[in-house]
């Protein structure tokens, strides 16, 4: 299996990114509203360890994949009209966007609110902005905004593969995989 | 007119002997306190508190009584405020004051380094602790007195039952404090 893209082929490098940033992002997701669903306890403490450990992760491997996106061949687009490929790119674009924005926005939160961080209680995590109340709750705002919208954007992602793979029986879905 | 000069005499011999009192001039002096997570520590510091100290007639610091409101700690956010708040942490609430006083006040055979030995009230305990103090005067009169000390926040129960292994939040806490303090005799 070859490691770059090819026009028609995904190359292992870029399943490896879209595969592992999504499980890291299923597990996050819940694990986020579980932390915040917990009474201020050892536990909650220990599972938003976990969270920010895991968003860091996936910052720095979504970092690593838009490196590696810019510098490759992108396959050519499946898309059946303009307009589907329009809608693509966008939920595309935003999904890049948002894993950026939601660990950038959990960091200024945890940063804001001068809780310290040590990434898998190993790694301190250096503060990115220093104490701010007003920060803080703006930034909690937005990465709860940006949750929501990624969960809607992963719904139509996902409703776009399986249309792809059962309905319009192309190789969206298969040149993804392995 | 004879009384009068051996009242004046006296009262002269009484001020050149007697204590002098000092207090914190409170825009100038600062008590810190540090709690930590997983080792990393969260600085922070109490905003209310007073503290007097007297003296003898060569500077020597003979006792000290120290007044902290708990409900003015500050660990800079409002989050960890609520928090340390809490039934469980300081519970200032049921205790707003911490007091310390020295029973003695020791120089160190280092200038200008002190040892109060005394008793600290906190939360629900009280217990004899030592605070190392350095005590100098400056140019304008006042006094500066920097120092340090460690406490085991197990001992006063801050941070009791599910918080008390100190696994996450240390048991351990660094205060320390930069003070500057004016003389109140006149």
């Amino acid at each position: 299996m070859a490691l770059k893209n090819f026009p028609e082929q995904w190359g292992w490098l870029s399943k490896l990114f879209h595969w592992l940033t999504a499980l890291l992002i299923f597990v996050q997701i819940p694990l986020g509203f579980y932390a915040e669903s917990l009474r201020l306890s050892p536990l909650k403490i220990d599972v938003f360890v976990w969270h920010k450990s895991l968003g860091m992760l996936i910052l720095l491997l979504v970092i690593a994949r838009l490196l590696w996106r810019i510098k490759s061949t992108i396959p050519v687009a499946l898309a059946t009209s303009r307009l589907q490929q329009l809608l693509a790119s966008g939920a595309h674009g935003l999904l890049y966007t948002l894993m950026l924005a939601l660990p950038v926005s959990g960091w200024v939160t945890s940063s804001a609110a001068n809780f310290p961080v040590k990434l898998f209680w190993l790694i301190p995590l250096p503060a990115i902005v220093g104490p701010d109340n007003d920060l803080k709750s703006l930034a909690a705002e937005v990465h709860e905004i940006c949750v929501f919208i990624i969960i809607a954007v992963l719904l139509v992602h996902i409703g776009a593969a399986m249309r792809h793979h059962f309905v319009l029986r192309d190789s969206a879905l298969k040149r993804m995989w392995f | 007119m004879k009384i009068n000069i051996l009242f004046l005499l006296m009262s002269l011999a009484a001020g050149l002997t007697s204590a002098e009192q000092w207090r914190d001039n409170s825009a100038a002096s600062k008590l810190y306190f540090a709690p930590s997570f997983e080792g990393l520590p969260i600085n922070g510091e109490f905003r209310q508190f007073s503290v007097n100290i007297s003296s003898d007639p060569n500077l020597q610091p003979e006792s000290l009584i120290v007044l902290v409101q708990i409900a003015s700690a500050d660990l800079g956010s409002s989050d960890l405020n609520e928090a340390i708040q809490m039934v469980d942490w300081f519970d200032s609430q049921g205790f707003a004051e911490a007091r310390f006083s020295s029973d003695q006040i020791v120089a160190t055979d280092q200038d200008n380094q002190f040892v109060a030995s005394g008793r600290l009230s906190l939360k629900a305990a009280e217990k004899t602790i030592e605070v190392p103090f350095s005590w100098q005067q400056s140019a304008d009169g006042s006094i500066r007195m920097l120092g340090e000390l460690k406490l085991d926040r197990g001992d006063f129960a801050i941070g009791s039952g599910e918080w008390s292994s100190g696994d996450q939040i240390g048991l351990a806490v660094k205060v320390w404090f930069d003070l500057n303090l004016v003389g109140t005799n006149d």
